[in-house]
């Protein structure tokens, strides 16, 4: 088990990689009252043409499988996990991205115990005919409740611009056409494949002993027999910038229109810590550009053009990477226009001055200290592992080390009109009150 | 720690070494009125904005950056028969910056100069920003018809009540609003800060001396605050009130309200508590597992209480022909209830949650601070943990089936998707 101190934010983790294939890394606060315990596969909506585990050919599984897997994995042949955990006072949830799938509980008491239920249910499938189709209308109303939500549906329409051939234009939970054709044996494939303990992690954080953990997992682990693990084949649809579409609308039963302007970001982006220094530049970048600081923000919001639903994203993850900026907006149009004159023009922004990269770079290690208070937040920004080795304990020396040569090469790199759209939500029919 | 800094003005010192951060809290409070819900609203948006001293968001917020990033913001919201003007600040803790030194003290000065000193100028909020601002509440108030979960609750809550101030949304009306004038609206910031009550929380690792002097600088005048009851107390009627409404949305919603015995810390709190985790408030609940896990039904089927109108809400998202069908299954959970159907250790798994819940919520500064007030609200003191703990512990499965029967429908709302 290997040790690692962070002294100026007074934080040690520990972390260890098992036989397996499992990384498990401990993080103990002993001041919370609470344990919050992660296990996450690198496995989400994304991952649907693939080699299955074993096989040499390579298979393309209906949208949504990985989040259907995610709800399946509660129900066993005993009952359902949820009372398992409760009746342990545990409370547990899971949540599917396009890049990963994660497994939690959280509980006040009984660590060992809740934690043993964590990795037995997951490691555990039990998929029947039965329980499968039961679950299709209730993962039916979860993706028509989405449809419904104007802010979902206004990301999902810039990523279906930017990536129409990559799936990630594909909402998490698939369509409710594409979950009907799921199968207890497209699931154990699934399963079979992207669940092995190599490509996942385990991540508990909270009041807890570090020894005495890491000694119960490593049994609980080396009592269960997995197959040889494989390098998994994940297969992505070849994209051009001409497939790009540049815009596009649609109308919903809303009283304030919304607006999104996005840019594909070039294949490929760079890889472990240099990700993550990449990705804090263009998030300076884009506080430079358009946050509360800037002289953008306050234009634009004194003309009326943006509100408070203002908000900026750069994602960053394994096949992907964009820029997101959006806005509730009584103007549609001429939001998406300025943006993308701002973005264009970033290069030459009278906003990248040292003065203000100084500001921000204040504010951006602020709010990072922030958000440490929150268990929940630690454990989710751990599990992602997009960076490699680099953690977000290592964010405050980058935040640090950026220039505003750093910022400008990115603004010049990244900026390009070809690569640009923009996607608006317009009201349909009457203003309602 | 509780120090009165003036009557009506009191400063709570909650210290832990828990955090990197110090949560600055302050609570005012007013009784509910439909007129004055709006114009607090106003307030509470200038005052997240701009000050005298920093009369644009640039220079508002660069002070906030200056200050390590510290969050900054302001809200509003009904607690039954009171509406409540939140002020909060969070920032890092100096131990933990290299060149933090002093910052906590700058904070603190920081929220006298938004609160003592806002952005006036002959009796009036400065015309441009007073008038942006008005034009975005109406577009708020616009906005909240494009959200459907929050549309239906809205529905419901209009349905559910007789007085206006308690039937319009927590930040207002459209209405109300155009009543506003800049002037009138200084009028009553004024009034606000002098009568309002007000509570001011510190939570964490803070010199408490220091911290007390900071605050002695502010300039609360002494103020009379009337004894009031906290609560209301809605009227229950025999006739079902129900109202349904066409939209172009692809998911119905589905929403009940009944009037109920469950008031915060009174006589059917616990019970209450325990009632709703069986009835709708957990996984393992009468609604999520019949509604959704026995009948495919729906993502989300749950009931939640609001403890200080004596309501609790079922919020459903089904497939719009279903509704008769759903609600059938709602009435019999209730009735199961009402019966005394429910296991033995579904009973105890719920008293198991709630107590992880409430120990859990201790882990956040915020939710501790929110916990405290509401106790403050209530009965005047803190309820300790161990209390709370030992009232859930103490629940009866008899005081459950009471607080059941006491359960009455009064209204549905219901937004169907019939249009597309």
């Amino acid at each position: 088990m290997e040790k690692i101190v962070y002294a100026q934010l007074d934080e040690t983790v520990y972390t260890e990689v098992l036989p397996n294939g499992l990384t498990v890394t401990l993080l103990p606060k002993n001041g919370f009252h609470k344990t919050y315990g992660l296990f996450t596969t690198k496995y989400g909506s994304i991952d649907n043409t693939f080699v299955p585990l074993g096989k040499s050919e390579k298979i393309s599984v209906p949208d949504g499988i990985a989040h259907f897997l995610e709800h399946k994995m509660f129900e066993k042949e005993d009952g359902d996990v949820f009372q398992k955990f409760g009746r342990m006072g545990a409370a547990a949830n899971a949540f599917t991205s396009f890049t990963q799938t994660s497994y939690l509980f959280s509980s006040t008491n009984q660590v060992k115990e809740n934690l043993g239920t964590l990795l037995d249910f997951v490691q555990e499938p039990y998929f029947t005919e039965e329980t499968v189709n039961k679950e299709k209308g209730i993962i039916a109303q979860e993706i028509q409740m989405y449809d419904d939500e104007p802010d979902w549906r206004l990301f999902f329409g810039l990523l279906g611009n930017l990536y129409p051939k990559h799936p990630l234009h594909i909402d998490i939970a698939g369509t409710v056409e594409s979950i009907m054709e799921i199968t207890p044996e497209l699931l154990y494939t699934c399963y079979k494949t992207f669940y092995h303990p190599s490509n996942m992690n385990l991540f508990v954080v909270g009041k807890l002993d570090p020894d005495d953990l890491m000694t119960f997992i490593r049994q609980n682990q080396a009592a269960k027999t997995f197959e040889e693990a494989e390098a998994i084949e994940r297969f992505f649809p070849e994209e051009t910038v001409t497939d790009i579409r540049p815009f596009h609308a649609i109308s919903m039963p809303v009283n304030r229109p919304k607006s999104i302007v996005g840019i594909k970001g070039a294949e490929p982006a760079p890889q472990g810590k240099e990700a993550m220094i990449h990705k804090t530049k263009m998030d300076i970048l884009l506080r430079l550009l358009f946050g509360p600081t800037s002289s953008n923000y306050l234009r634009l919001y004194d003309q009326g053009i943006l509100d408070d639903s203002f908000s900026y994203d750069y994602e960053l993850e394994r096949s992907f990477n964009f820029v997101a900026v959006s806005s509730d907006t009584k103007d549609p149009e001429r939001f998406s226009e300025t943006i993308k004159a701002i973005l264009l023009s970033a290069k030459d922004s009278p906003e990248l001055t040292e003065k203000n990269l100084m500001l921000i770079k204040k504010r951006m290690i602020g709010q990072h200290l922030q958000s440490l208070n929150s268990l929940e937040f630690i454990a989710n920004q751990y599990s992602q592992q997009t960076y490699g080795e680099a953690t977000l304990f290592d964010l405050v020396p980058i935040i640090e080390a950026i220039t505003l040569e750093d910022i400008l090469y990115m603004a010049d790199q990244f900026m390009h009109e070809e690569r640009l759209s923009a996607f608006h939500i317009l009201s349909k029919g009457e203003k309602k009150e | 720690m509780s120090i009165q800094l003036t009557e009506g003005v009191q400063l709570h010192l909650l210290p832990t070494n828990k955090y990197k951060t110090i949560q600055i809290t302050l609570k005012f409070k007013a009784p509910l009125k439909k007129e004055t819900i709006t114009q607090r609203t106003m307030i509470a948006n200038l005052l997240e904005i701009s000050s005298k001293r920093y009369p644009t968001q640039t220079a508002f917020r660069s002070e906030l950056s200056e200050l390590f990033g510290a969050s900054f913001g302001t809200a509003v919201s009904r607690k039954g028969n009171q509406h409540i003007l939140t002020v909060s600040l969070n920032i890092v803790n100096e131990k933990y910056l290299t060149m933090g030194n002093g910052i906590t003290e700058k904070a603190v000065q920081f929220l006298e100069e938004v609160l003592f000193h806002p952005n006036v100028e002959e009796q009036h909020f400065d015309q441009t920003t007073f008038k942006r601002e008005k034009e975005k509440l109406r577009d708020d108030y616009d906005g909240l018809y494009d959200d459907k979960q929050t549309y239906a609750s809205l529905a419901l809550q209009a349905l559910l009540f007789e007085d206006s101030s308690q039937k319009v949304p927590s930040i207002g009306t459209a209405e109300d609003l155009e009543k506003i004038t800049s002037s009138s609206l200084y009028q009553y910031y004024q009034s606000m800060i002098q009568d309002d009550e007000v509570d001011i929380y510190v939570m964490g690792d803070v010199e408490q001396d220091e911290i007390v002097a900071y605050f002695k600088n502010f300039s609360f005048n002494a103020r009379q605050i009337a004894p009031r009851s906290p609560f209301y107390q809605t009227t229950s009627t025999s006739e079902l009130r129900e109202k349904t409404e066409e939209q172009e949305v692809t998911q119905a919603k589905l929403n009940l309200g009944y009037t109920t015995s469950v008031f915060y810390h009174g006589e059917d709190y616990y019970a209450g508590q325990v009632f709703n985790g069986l009835f709708g408030g957990f996984p393992h609940s009468k609604l999520f597992m019949n509604v959704r896990e026995k009948e495919s039904l729906a993502y989300y089927a749950a009931s939640s209480l609001d403890t200080f109108r004596g309501v609790m809400v079922v919020q459903t998202g089904i497939d719009g022909k279903e509704s008769e069908k759903v609600k059938a299954i709602v009435a019999e959970q209730l009735y199961d209830m009402q019966a005394g159907d429910f296991t033995e250790t579904a009973f105890l798994q719920t008293k198991n949650m709630l107590k992880n819940q409430l120990i859990q919520s201790e882990d956040n500064p915020g939710s501790v601070i929110e916990r405290i007030y509401a106790n403050q609200l209530a009965l005047g003191k803190t309820v300790s943990l161990q209390e709370w703990i030992e009232g859930i512990e103490m629940v009866t499965r008899e005081q459950v089936i009471e607080v059941a029967k006491k359960v009455k429908l009064k209204g549905i709302f219901f937004l169907s998707g019939g249009v597309k």
